[in-house]
C-alpha cells in the first residue's frame, strides 16, 4: 500500500473532548486524520505516521488529569512508536497523558520526571480559560517546525491543571540546557511572562510546553487547534494577531490561517508534507 | 434519607375515605398533590390507583410537567410559529431552519430551562445538573449542542445573607464549568444579576443550542414503522438509582429552611464523564441509524424518569408501552418499582428500535464504547416494547404495578388561576442638583450588575469545539461558526432585567426581548428565534399570577412586534420553561423574573460587529431617543438608592427600526463598532466600548451632551444641567452606539434615513483614553479612563471572592 499523504492518529481516551476539531485542524495541515479509539486494535495504531493526543478529560480526571489513560495498553503501544522516531503531540490533556506515560521530557525514558499541578492563580480557583502569548523557544520540535526561534504566538489555555513542575533537583535547567523548553508564556512583546495572568498557571519559569530530547515528542498546555483559523483569534486580542481579526472583512480571510495552525504544519513538515514555515 | 420501599401490591385507597384519612395517606406514601387531584386519579382510573400509579401521576400533574398553571396563557400569549419553524413548544426543544447548503437543510435546536431550586441547596450539583438536562434536551432530538449559556439570578452579596449568597455564587459557577468543561460543550456566555429577592432563591437558568440537519432531526415518538413491526424500548446510560426521585414536585413547592435536608436527595447526581462517552456513542448509533434508514424514536430522562419519557414516547404516537421495571438495570438492590419509575437519574435515554436493530445499538453502547467498563453498573439494557394498543403498562416482579391508558397519564391537568394586579406607587426621588457626574458615572459601573463578568467567564470553556468566533466580553452576544468550513454565523444572547419586573412585568416581558433581540443584532445578526424562562413565585398568590400573567404578555407583544426583520412574522418562541414556586417558606419571593434568550443569523461571520472602539477620529452615533426615565435603572438603585416607579417603557415599534437598521449596517461593512444600550443607560455603553478595545488600542470617546438632547439631527446648542445630564446618560431605554469612519457616515444616514430610526451623531473617537462630557454646564467633563477601569472590572470580581 502505498501513502502519498501521511496518515495522523488522534486518540480517543474516554472523557476526552477536543477530537473533531484536533482532526480538523490536522486535516487544514494538510495530512490524512482518523480518530482512533482508546481501545481500538494496537495492530492498526502501529500503522499510522504521527499521533496527537487531544484535550479532554481522559477517565474523568481520576487521581491525576491524564494518569489513569497513561496506564492504558494503547500508550505503551504509543510509546514504542515514539522511540522509533515518530512524532507525537499531546495538547492539554494530551500533554498531561505523555507526562504521566514517562515520554516527557524523557530524559530517564519511562519515568515520570515532571508532573502537570493544580493552577495557582490569585484570587481563583479551577478551570481557567484565557489566549495566552508563547514564545518559541525551540523552533526544531515536530510541534514547532514551522515557527522561527522567538516568534510570538498567541493560542488559548483552558485547563485546571497545568503548572509544570518537577520534584527533581535541576531538571528544569537541564530541560533549558537540553534545548526541551518548547514554548513559554510571554507578554504580546515577548518579555518573559513572570506573573499571573500572563503566566496563567504559575507554571515553573513560564514553561507552556516541553519535549523529549529527540524533539519528536511535544507536551504543549495551550490549545494550537482554537487558533488554526483567524476567526477563532478574539477581535479583542493584543498584539498583530488581534489586529489582523479585526481587519478581517470577507469569509475567505476569517478562514484564512491562524496562529496556532504551524503546530499542526509542523507536523506535516516532519514528513515533508508542507514546506517550513508554512 | 432516601424514599422507603413500599410493597407494590399496595394501592393508596382513595374511594371512601375522608379528606383528613386522605391527607394522611398521601403525606405518608410521600404523595404531594392535593385532595382533589388524588380523587380525579381515582375517578379518571375508576378504581384507586397503585402506589406507583399515584407516584406517576403525583410527578406528571406536578407544575413542572405539567404547566397545569402557565400553559393556557402561554398558549393565549405567545407567538410559536413562523415560516421557517421546523418544531415549536412542546417536544424537548424547539427547532428553527438556519440555512441551506449544497441541499441541505441544517437547523438550529434550542432548549431553555432552570435548575433554581436544586442550586439553591445544593448549588454545585444543583447547576451542573441543570446543564446536564438542558444538553440532553437537545441531544435527543438528534442535534450536536454548540453552546450552551447560563442566566443567573443571586442574592445580595453584601446582605444579611451574604456568607450563604458567595457560597451559592462560588458552588453554581463551580458547577457550571465542572460539567459543561468536561462534557466539551462551548459555554457561550449568559447574564448575572444580584438582589436580595434571590437571596432565599437563586435562579439558574440554563440554554442549549444544538444544530441538525432537519432530515435527521429525532423525535420524542414512537415512529409510525411500530404498527407494523415490534419495536423495543431501550434505557441506556447510568444505572437507576434513587436520586432525583420527588425532583419535579420538589421544583413546583416552595422552598422550606426545615426541609433543606430531606429536599437534598431530590437534586440528583452529576456525571459529565459518562454524558460525554454516552454522547460520543449516541451520536454513532444515530450515523448507523442514518445508514440504514431506521424509523427510531429518542427521549432524554429528566423529570418524572422512566415513566414520564417512556409513557410520551408512547402517547406521541396514540400506541402503547409495556415496560418490565424488574429488567432496568438499578444501582442499589431492593429499590421500590415507583422509585425505578420515576426516579430522576441522570445522563439516561430512552430508545425506541426496531427488534432487529436492537442488538447493533446495545453493541455500540456496550462493546464498542464499553459503557459498562467505564462507569459501574452503566449500559443499554432493552427494559420494554412498543404496544399496539394505546396502554400504559409496568411490570415488577411479574406483577402489574401500572395499567393506565397513555393518554390518560400524559393528558395533565390545567387551572384558571385568580390574577390581581399588585398596588403600587411611592415617590420616585429626583437627581440632586450637586450630583457629581464622575462619581454617578463610576458608581454604575462598579455595580455588581454592570461590572465586568470577566471573573464568572474565565473559568467556563467557550472555545471547545473550536467554532469560537466572539466570546464573552468581545460583543454583545457570542456568535459562533457552527457549521465547519462555513460561513454562516450563529449569535446568542440571553437578557432578563429583574428590577424592570419589580415595577412593570409587562415592561419586563418586553424588555427581555428587546434586550436579547439588540445584543443579537449588535453583532450584526439578524433574530431568528426566540426562547423564555419565566421564574415566579408562588401562582396561587393572585398578585403573583397577575405579574407572570402581564410578563408573559409582555414577551408575545414584543416578539410580534420586532418581528422577523422585513417580514410580518413574529420572532418565534419555539421553547420555554416556568418555574413558578420560587419562594421560601419565610415568604421571600423573587422578582418577577422573565428571562428571554435570542437566537441570531449571520449570512456571513465575517461581517459580525463587537463593542470594543476600533480608531481614533471615527463617528459616535446614538440610535434611540433618551426618555429620561430612570425607574429601576442602575443610576435609581445605586446611585440614588431607591428603585423608582416608571421604568423605560419598550417602544416596540423603534426597537423594530433600529433592529434593521444595525443589522443593513453589519452586512454591508459599515460599523467599526457597535453596542447595545441597557443597564447603566448611555453612560455605561459608551464606557465599556473602550474598556473592551484590544489593551494595544488605546481610544477614548468625546461626547455631547448637548447633541444627545436635541430636538433636530443636527446637532445641539447650549449646555446641559447635571439632572438633565444623569436622564440622558443613566436612562436604560433601548438604543445602540455605534461607530462609524468617516468615509461611511453618508452611507449610514442612508440606513438610518430608510429604516425611519431617531438618531444623532453625538461625538468622535479620540486617541486619549477616557470619556470627555462636552456641553455640561460649567464645562467639559472628564472621566478618566484608569477610575473608569478600576470601577469597572473590580465591581463584580469583589463578590466573586
Amino acid at each position: 500500500m502505498t501513502k502519498s499523504v501521511p496518515r495522523i492518529a488522534v486518540l480517543r481516551f474516554p472523557g476526552m473532548n477536543c477530537e473533531e476539531e484536533t482532526k480538523r485542524a490536522v486535516v487544514d495541515a494538510g495530512l490524512d486524520c482518523d480518530v482512533f479509539m482508546w481501545n481500538g486494535p494496537t495492530e492498526e495504531l502501529v500503522e499510522y505516521d504521527g499521533y496527537v493526543l487531544p484535550g479532554g478529560f481522559s477517565y474523568q480526571d481520576r487521581v491525576r488529569a491524564g494518569s489513569i489513560a497513561s496506564k492504558d495498553e494503547i500508550v505503551d503501544c504509543l510509546f514504542d512508536e515514539a522511540q522509533r522516531g515518530k512524532p507525537v503531540i499531546g495538547i492539554c490533556n494530551g500533554a498531561q497523558i505523555l507526562l504521566e506515560a514517562g515520554m516527557v521530557p524523557g530524559i530517564d525514558r519511562g519515568k515520570v520526571q515532571m508532573g502537570l499541578a493544580t493552577n495557582i492563580m490569585p484570587d481563583r480557583d479551577g478551570y481557567y480559560t484565557r489566549w495566552t502569548h508563547l514564545e518559541v523557544v525551540n523552533d526544531g520540535t515536530c510541534a514547532t517546525r514551522a515557527y522561527e526561534r522567538g516568534d510570538v504566538v498567541p493560542i488559548p489555555v483552558a485547563h485546571a491543571e497545568g503548572r509544570f513542575v518537577s520534584a527533581e533537583r535541576g531538571l528544569i535547567e537541564q530541560l533549558f540546557e537540553n534545548d526541551q523548553v518548547v514554548l513559554t508564556y510571554c507578554g504580546p512583546d515577548a518579555a518573559e511572562a513572570t506573573e499571573f495572568p500572563a503566566n496563567p498557571n504559575g507554571s515553573t519559569r513560564s514553561i507552556a510546553g516541553i519535549s523529549n530530547p529527540e524533539g519528536n515528542v511535544v507536551a504543549m498546555m495551550p490549545h494550537p487547534e482554537r487558533a488554526a483559523r483567524l476567526y477563532q483569534v478574539p477581535s479583542n486580542l493584543d498584539g498583530p494577531w488581534g489586529a489582523r481579526k479585526r481587519a478581517a472583512r470577507d469569509a475567505e480571510a476569517m478562514f484564512g490561517p491562524g496562529p496556532g495552525l504551524p503546530v499542526l504544519s509542523s507536523l506535516a513538515g516532519f514528513f515533508g508534507a508542507a514546506p517550513r514555515g508554512a | 434519607m432516601t424514599p422507603t420501599a413500599v410493597p407494590s401490591t399496595r394501592t393508596i385507597g382513595i374511594f371512601h375515605t375522608t379528606d383528613m384519612e386522605l391527607e394522611q395517606r398521601l403525606a405518608e406514601a410521600g404523595l404531594n398533590f392535593s385532595l382533589s387531584e388524588a380523587r380525579k386519579v381515582a375517578t379518571i382510573l375508576g378504581r384507586d390507583p397503585t402506589v406507583v400509579e399515584a407516584h406517576i401521576f403525583n410527578t406528571m400533574w406536578s407544575e413542572h410537567c405539567s404547566y397545569k398553571s402557565s400553559r393556557g396563557v402561554l398558549k393565549e400569549h405567545l407567538p410559536t410559529d413562523a415560516s421557517h419553524v421546523v418544531l415549536g413548544p412542546g417536544e424537548d426543544a424547539g427547532i428553527v431552519r438556519l440555512c441551506e447548503i449544497d441541499g441541505k437543510s441544517y437547523c438550529v435546536a434550542v432548549a431553555h430551562e432552570s435548575h433554581n431550586h436544586p442550586s439553591q441547596i445544593v448549588p454545585n450539583e444543583g447547576a451542573a445538573t441543570g446543564i446536564g438536562g438542558i444538553v440532553r434536551d437537545v441531544y435527543c432530538m438528534g442535534a450536536d449542542v454548540i453552546g450552551v449559556m447560563d442566566p443567573l439570578r443571586f442574592g445580595d452579596p453584601n446582605g444579611p445573607n451574604a456568607e450563604r449568597t458567595r457560597e451559592i455564587v462560588h458552588g453554581v459557577v463551580e458547577g457550571i464549568w465542572q460539567y459543561g468543561d468536561a462534557l466539551g460543550v462551548p459555554n457561550l456566555g449568559g447574564d448575572v444579576y444580584f438582589d436580595r429577592s434571590y437571596d432565599d432563591n437563586c435562579l439558574v437558568n440554563v440554554v442549549a443550542i444544538g444544530l441538525v440537519e432537519e432530515s435527521e432531526i429525532k423525535r420524542s415518538r414512537v415512529p409510525e414503522e411500530a404498527r407494523d413491526v415490534p419495536y423495543d424500548v431501550i434505557l441506556v446510560g447510568k444505572p437507576t438509582d434513587p436520586s432525583g426521585f420527588g425532583g419535579a414536585t420538589f421544583a413546583s413547592r416552595i422552598l422550606d429552611e426545615e426541609k433543606t435536608l430531606s429536599d437534598k436527595y431530590a437534586v440528583q447526581v452529576p456525571d459529565p464523564f459518562l454524558k460525554r462517552m454516552l454522547t460520543v456513542a449516541t451520536f454513532r448509533v444515530l450515523d448507523l441509524v442514518r445508514e440504514r434508514g431506521v424509523a427510531i424514536g429518542f427521549k432524554d430522562l429528566g423529570a418524572g424518569g422512566i415513566a414520564c419519557a417512556t409513557s410520551e414516547l408512547g402517547a406521541a404516537a396514540g400506541l402503547g408501552i409495556r415496560v418490565d421495571l424488574s429488567r432496568v438495570p438499578v444501582a442499589e438492590p431492593d429499590m421500590s418499582p415507583e422509585v425505578i419509575a420515576c426516579s430522576e437519574t441522570q445522563e439516561r435515554y430512552a430508545l425506541v428500535v426496531p427488534r432487529d436493530f436492537t442488538p447493533e445499538v446495545l453493541r455500540i453502547f456496550n462493546e464498542e464504547f464499553e459503557l459498562p467498563a467505564l462507569c459501574h453498573g452503566a449500559q443499554a439494557a432493552v427494559i420494554g416494547e412498543v404496544i399496539e394498543e394505546p396502554r400504559y403498562v409496568l411490570e415488577h416482579e411479574g406483577e402489574t404495578v401500572c395499567d393506565a391508558s397513555t393518554e390518560a397519564i400524559t393528558t395533565g391537568i390545567s387551572y384558571v388561576r385568580d390574577a390581581n394586579e399588585r398596588e403600587r406607587g411611592g415617590d420616585e426621588p429626583e437627581v440632586p442638583e450637586d450630583m457629581g457626574l464622575v462619581a454617578a458615572v463610576l458608581g454604575v459601573l462598579g455595580s455588581p450588575n454592570v461590572a465586568s463578568r470577566e471573573h464568572v467567564y474565565r473559568h467556563y470553556d467557550g472555545e471547545v469545539k473550536g467554532n469560537a468566533v466572539v466570546r464573552p466580553g468581545e460583543a454583545d452576544a457570542g456568535v459562533i461558526a457552527p457549521i465547519p468550513g462555513e460561513k454562516v454565523g450563529v449569535a446568542v444572547a440571553a437578557d432578563g432585567n429583574p428590577f424592570l419586573g419589580a415595577l412593570d412585568p409587562y415592561q419586563a416581558g418586553a424588555a427581555a426581548v428587546a434586550e436579547a433581540v439588540r445584543n443579537v443584532c449588535a453583532t450584526g445578526a439578524v433574530p431568528i428565534a426566540l426562547t423564555d424562562c419565566l421564574n415566579f413565585g408562588n401562582p396561587e398568590i393572585p398578585e403573583v399570577f397577575h405579574d407572570f400573567v402581564e410578563a408573559v404578555r409582555g414577551i408575545g407583544d414584543a416578539a410580534r412586534g420586532i418581528g422577523m426583520k422585513d417580514s410580518d412574522e413574529p420572532i418565534p418562541v419555539v421553547s420555554g420553561n416556568v418555574s413558578f414556586y420560587n419562594q421560601s417558606a419565610a415568604g421571600n419571593a423573587i422578582l418577577p423574573s422573565p428571562i428571554v434568550c435570542c437566537i441570531g443569523r449571520l449570512d456571513d461571520l465575517s461581517r459580525h460587529t463587537t463593542i470594543g472602539f476600533r480608531n481614533e477620529g471615527n463617528a459616535i452615533y446614538l440610535l434611540g431617543r433618551r426618555t429620561g426615565e430612570l425607574g429601576g435603572s442602575e443610576f435609581m438603585r445605586t446611585v440614588l438608592g431607591a428603585i423608582g416607579v416608571s421604568p423605560a417603557t419598550v417602544r416596540i415599534a423603534d426597537e423594530r427600526a433600529m433592529a434593521a437598521a444595525v443589522t443593513d449596517l453589519a452586512e454591508r461593512g459599515l460599523t467599526r463598532a457597535c453596542h447595545d444600550i441597557s443597564d447603566g443607560g448611555l453612560a455605561a455603553a459608551i464606557a465599556e466600548m473602550i474598556l473592551l478595545t484590544a489593551p494595544d488600542v488605546e481610544i477614548g470617546a468625546r461626547v455631547d451632551l448637548a447633541a444627545m438632547a436635541s430636538a433636530g439631527a443636527a446637532g445641539g446648542e447650549g449646555t446641559v444641567g447635571v439632572q438633565e445630564a444623569c436622564r440622558l446618560l443613566f436612562c436604560e431605554s433601548g438604543g445602540y452606539v455605534l461607530e462609524i469612519a468617516a468615509s461611511d457616515e453618508a452611507a449610514a444616514l442612508a440606513v438610518f434615513e430608510e429604516r425611519s430610526v431617531w438618531f444623532r451623531r453625538v461625538g468622535e473617537t479620540t486617541g486619549e483614553l477616557g470619556i470627555v462630557l462636552a456641553s455640561a454646564e460649567g464645562g467639559d467633563v472628564e472621566v478618566p479612563f484608569d477610575a473608569m477601569a478600576r470601577a469597572w472590572s473590580g465591581g463584580a470580581t469583589e463578590v466573586m471572592l
